[in-house]
């Protein structure tokens, strides 16, 4: 694949044509074909569908974790060939280092790329800080509980300084009421320090509560790009506000499937 | 009373106030009263049944001569020190090539290829059964009995440091990664602690492997340890001093095997959340 550089345009973030397939011969299972996607900068954007709809594997080719079967990435213009600190990704299951506490969990991005104590103790405190964490610094993870463990993840991606957080149904593992609170906590921290952000869920509530924009995939599999809505409600949103609801059935009432 | 909803003996609150109930629900009570039953029990067989099995009293009594008296010229410690020290080298030459050998194999697939189907080959051979093979080789001297230890410690050594590496969580590499790591950095910050809490129960397993190993290497031929102990007491037909042996020999094991699980929450004192 050519190293190509793209000047056209300013989005943060391009996906041309990107088509995904595992396997060969009859083990072929196509995932995304021809995923077509721009991000603006400092952008919310919201990747909504369902289960097998190929929306985990989209994120995790931005990352550069997975290689993408045909199609480009472009980050700030310059071609995405594999993983790397510029994005910074939230797991669906956490992934913290159990024997890491919160604090060398959050500075451990600084610390692979040969940042001082002093420089890392200063970042780490300010995002464990920004995700409500303080005091919990020498708690080791299986001492927290689901949304706090997410806190930890999320402030250890942004420790790093990343041009482009991915969140991989961050929530998906938390209840009710821990999951709306995280979302409304989201939406505080991209406040306060703002970011280009592509957030993967399959909860529509969810979806219009934090996009700016929410596009749906279309699954089963493979998925395909579905319509692409623009949420422009003011912020905070609320669950039950009219507008909230309308946009709401709009989405449902356009995808065949039960989101 | 409290009804404990928990359900959980040895959680009720029978310090508060005293009843039979509360304290039939404590289990260290229960553990003495299991021991106590066990005692009583051998008591009155011994003391139906008369030559063949003594009295408790009369095991404590043999180790306590033992401590005081040498049987071929040493003491009952300097014959455990012979196996401990036995054991622990044993122990460690096993460790040394068990953790480097199963690390490898977990990191490299080649390494995997070559060791794997070798390894599958010796697993299965009872330890003890290399003891003749040994003793031709080595003769009866120290060297036969180490070999028998590492052969039948090393195993789950390196079973457990291979599982250790080969069941991390892929996505925990994807986090170094994703964070600018490369792969020196996977290797020290995912695959090592990650592999430690297997590997430490490899350990443990190991240790016990080896004190089954050192007991047989000794009943074969050995003029000191515990081994030794033992089949001098079926030589001299004296079953106090088989019976005490068989004792010594358990406690030791299990303060050794207490230590190495402190020295395990130690350094790993993320554990027990892995565990569940």
């Amino acid at each position: 694949m050519e190293n190509a550089v793209k000047e056209i345009n300013n989005f943060k973030i391009e996906c041309m044509g990107i088509s995904k397939h595992f396997g060969e011969g009859n083990k072929k299972v196509d995932v995304l074909e021809n995923i077509d996607l721009q991000v603006e900068e400092n952008e919310f954007i919201v990747i909504l569908g369902p289960g097998q709809s190929g929306k985990s594997t989209l994120l995790n080719i931005i990352a550069g974790l997975e290689m993408r079967t045909t199609g480009k990435v472009f980050l700030d213009g310059k071609e995405v060939t594999g993983s790397g600190p510029d994005r910074g990704l939230v797991f669906q299951k956490y992934m913290l280092f159990p024997w890491k506490t919160v604090f060398q969990n959050v500075e451990l991005g600084l610390k692979l790329q040969g940042i001082s104590k002093t420089k890392r103790r200063e970042v780490a405190e300010h995002y464990i800080d920004l995700v409500g964490l303080k005091g919990y610094e020498k708690s080791y993870p299986h001492q927290l509980s689901g949304g706090m463990k997410q806190r930890v993840g999320i402030a250890r991606a942004y420790a790093n300084n990343p041009k482009v957080m991915l969140l991989d149904e961050p929530f998906g593992q938390l209840d009710a009421q821990t999951r709306y609170f995280m979302e409304e906590e989201t939406e505080r921290i991209w406040q306060q320090e703002k970011r280009t952000v592509i957030f993967v869920t399959n909860n529509i509530e969810e979806a219009i509560f934090l996009g700016d924009r929410v596009i749906t995939l279309e699954g089963k599999l493979p998925g395909k790009m579905g319509a692409i809505y623009t949420v422009d409600l003011p912020r905070p949103r609320n669950y039950t506000d009219l507008d909230f609801l309308k946009l709401r059935s709009k989405i449902t009432d356009a995808t065949k499937l039960v989101l | 009373m409290s009804s404990t909803k928990e359900g959980l003996i040895g959680l009720s609150d029978s310090k508060k106030t005293f009843s039979f109930k509360g304290l039939f629900k404590n289990n260290y009570f229960l553990y003495a009263l299991s021991l106590i039953c066990f005692f009583l029990f051998w008591e009155l067989v011994a003391v139906t049944f008369g030559k063949f099995l003594p009295r408790p009293i009369e095991v404590i009594d043999r180790v306590v001569y033992m401590f005081g008296h040498t049987l071929a010229g040493k003491t009952l410690l300097m014959h455990l020190w012979a196996s401990l020290r036995r054991v622990f080298i044993g122990f460690a030459i096993a460790t040394a090539i068990g953790i480097p050998l199963g690390l490898f194999m977990g990191f490299n697939k080649y390494v995997h290829a070559v060791v794997k189907p070798i390894f599958d080959l010796f697993k299965p051979m009872p330890p003890i059964a290399w003891i003749s093979l040994a003793i031709l080789w080595f003769g009866i001297g120290e060297t036969s009995k180490i070999f028998i230890i590492v052969i039948g410690a090393v195993v789950p050594v390196v079973i457990n440091s291979f599982n250790g590496i080969r069941l991390v969580d892929p996505d925990l590499y994807h986090v170094v990664k994703m964070l600018g790591g490369n792969h020196r950095d996977e290797i020290i910050q995912v695959s090592f602690p990650a592999s430690l809490p297997a590997i430490f129960a490899g350990l443990q397993i190991s240790l016990s492997m080896a004190w089954t190993t050192v007991l047989a290497a000794e009943l074969v031929g050995a003029r000191e340890g515990m081994g030794f102990i033992i089949i001098q007491g079926m030589n001299l037909s004296r079953v106090d001093q088989i019976i005490g042996g068989m004792f010594v020999i358990a406690i030791t094991a299990w303060m050794i095997s207490a230590v190495m699980t402190y020295l395990e929450r130690w350094i790993c004192p993320w554990k027990m959340q892995l565990k569940k």
